[in-house]
C-alpha cells in the first residue's frame, strides 16, 4: 500500500472552448487511496477537467497525469485502471442487463463476478429486463455496478447522484464505500464531483473547490472544518467590537454571526469579554463551506 | 453501541468514533470480549470513508482499548491500558488540568468541581450496573 504516490497529477491545465476559458491554469494532486472531492458551480470547469483526464479532451497546454501516465499517448493503459460514471448514462436500448454487463466485461481484463452477484440483488435489477425499460435510478445503478466490478484503482464519478430519489443515492454511497473501496483500501482511489455535497462529506479525505476554470481552495476536510467556523453571539446589548480578524461579520440587532478562518479561539476570546447572553461556535461543513466561495477568496490570499 | 458523526464539531470525523467508542467502553455500552463492528458495514452505515473506520480502530488498538483477533474481528480489551500507573496518571493529570481551566472560565469553584466530579464518577458507574443488571 503506498499511500503517497499520486494517482492523478494536473498541472496548468488550460482548455478553451473558442474564447471561453473553460479551465484556466488548474493544478491539483490526488494521492493513491484518497476519496477526493472535486466541488464547483455549473460551468465551472468540472466535467472539462474530467474529460481531460479521461482522454475525450485535449488540454490546450498544461499536463494530465494519470498513474504517472499520459492519457494521450498511454490511452489504453490508463483507461484500463479507470473507471467512470458520467451524470448522464446511455447504454444499447436492445440489449438487456445481462448483455449490457457481459458487453462491458468483454473490455476488461478483471471482472469480479462475485460482486456482480451482490450488486444485482441489492439493487434489485432484474438481469432479463431491457435497458431501455430501466428508471434513471436503475440506470445509474447499472452504471456503477459496471464501474465497479472490473475493480479499477480510480473511479471517476461525475454528478453521479443528481437527480436520483434519496433512497437510490443512499445505496450508491454506501455500494462506493462498501464494494468499491473495501476491496483493497490502499488501491481504491475516487475522484467525486458533486453538487451534493453533504451525501458526500463522510466519504471526503480532500478537496478543490474550482470557480472559473481556476483552483479556489484545497484543503483536507477535516483541517478545511476545524479551520473555518461559524460563531453566532446574542449580547443584552450591543458593544463595540473590533472584529478586524474575522472573515466576515453579519449582524442583526443584538446579535451577529461570525466566520472565522482559523481564528475562533481568539474571536471567542473578544467576544466573551463582552459578556455575551448566548455564545455559539460550530464549524461549517463542506457544504456551507463551498457555499462561502466567495468569501473564502478573501481567507486565501 | 450506537455512533454518529457530527461535522459541526469540527473534530476529526476519526477521532470521533475513538471518543465515543472509549464512552461507551467506560459507561457499559460495550462490555470487555463485546466485539465492536466490522469496519466494512460500519462505515456503510455511517456513510464514511472505510479508511476512516480503519483509522479510527488502530488508534483505539494503539492505546490498548481494542484487540484485534485475526480473521474473528476487533473486541474491547480486558485492561485497557498498556501504560504504566504513573504513565497513566500523567496522562490523566493533563485532561484534570485541562477541565479545572474550563472551571475557572466558567466560574465554577473548588466544592462545585469536586461535586461534579463525583457526581459524574457516580452516574458512569450507575450505567454500568445497570447495563450488567438488565441481563
Amino acid at each position: 500500500m503506498n499511500t503517497d504516490s499520486s494517482i492523478i497529477e494536473i498541472q496548468n491545465l488550460s482548455r478553451r472552448y473558442g474564447k471561453l476559458d473553460a479551465v484556466d491554469g488548474l493544478s491539483l494532486n490526488v494521492r493513491a487511496g484518497k476519496c477526493y472531492g472535486f466541488f464547483g458551480r455549473n460551468g465551472a470547469g468540472k466535467t472539462t477537467t474530467i474529460k481531460c483526464l479521461l482522454n475525450l479532451l485535449r488540454p490546450d497546454s498544461g499536463s494530465v497525469r494519470v498513474f504517472g501516465l499520459d492519457p494521450r499517448t498511454d490511452e489504453v493503459a490508463v483507461k484500463s485502471r479507470i473507471a467512470y460514471v458520467p451524470d448522464v448514462v446511455a447504454f444499447y436500448p436492445w440489449m438487456t442487463v445481462r448483455e449490457t454487463l457481459e458487453y462491458f466485461a468483454s473490455f476488461r481484463k478483471n471482472w469480479n463476478g462475485d460482486i456482480e452477484a451482490d450488486l444485482l440483488k441489492r439493487f434489485q435489477l432484474d438481469p432479463k429486463q431491457k435497458a431501455s425499460h430501466l428508471s434513471k435510478g436503475q440506470r445509474t445503478q447499472l452504471a456503477l455496478l459496471g464501474a465497479i466490478c472490473p475493480e479499477p484503482e480510480l473511479l471517476v464519478l461525475d454528478e453521479p447522484t443528481s437527480g436520483l430519489d434519496p433512497i437510490v443515492r443512499r445505496e450508491f454511497i454506501e455500494t462506493v464505500i462498501g464494494a468499491y473501496q473495501s476491496g483493497d483500501p490502499g488501491r481504491r482511489t475516487v475522484f467525486v464531483s458533486t453538487h451534493l455535497i453533504s451525501e458526500f462529506e463522510g466519504l471526503i479525505d480532500e478537496f478543490t473547490i474550482i470557480e472559473n476554470g481556476r483552483n479556489l481552495l484545497t484543503m483536507e476536510a477535516d483541517a478545511a472544518r476545524d479551520r473555518f467556523r461559524k460563531i453566532r453571539a446574542r449580547f443584552s446589548e450591543m458593544p463595540k467590537l473590533d472584529l478586524s480578524g474575522a472573515l466576515n461579520v453579519k449582524q442583526n440587532g443584538r446579535e451577529m454571526e461570525i466566520l472565522a478562518d482559523g481564528n475562533s479561539e481568539q474571536l471567542l476570546e473578544k467576544l466573551k469579554s463582552h459578556s455575551p447572553e448566548e455564545l455559539k461556535c460550530e464549524a461549517l461543513s463542506l457544504e456551507e463551506i463551498f457555499v462561502a466561495s466567495d468569501i473564502l477568496k478573501k481567507a486565501k490570499a | 453501541m450506537l455512533l454518529q458523526i457530527d461535522f459541526k464539531s469540527g473534530k476529526p470525523v476519526y477521532l470521533q468514533l475513538v471518543d465515543q467508542i472509549r464512552y461507551a467502553a467506560a459507561s457499559g455500552g460495550l462490555r470487555t470480549g463485546e466485539p465492536l463492528p466490522s469496519i466494512r458495514p460500519l462505515a456503510e452505515e455511517l456513510r464514511v470513508n472505510r479508511n476512516t473506520v480503519a483509522k479510527a480502530y488502530t488508534e483505539l488498538e494503539s492505546q490498548g482499548v481494542i484487540e484485534t483477533i485475526p480473521g474473528k474481528g476487533c473486541f474491547l480489551k480486558e485492561s485497557n491500558s498498556p501504560f504504566t500507573k504513573s504513565a497513566r496518571a500523567k496522562i490523566l493529570t493533563k485532561e484534570i488540568d485541562e477541565a479545572v481551566v474550563a472551571a475557572h472560565h466558567l466560574q465554577v469553584d473548588r466544592n462545585t468541581f469536586l461535586a461534579l466530579v463525583k457526581e459524574r464518577l457516580d452516574s458512569f458507574e450507575r450505567k454500568v450496573k445497570e447495563k450488567s443488571d438488565n441481563d
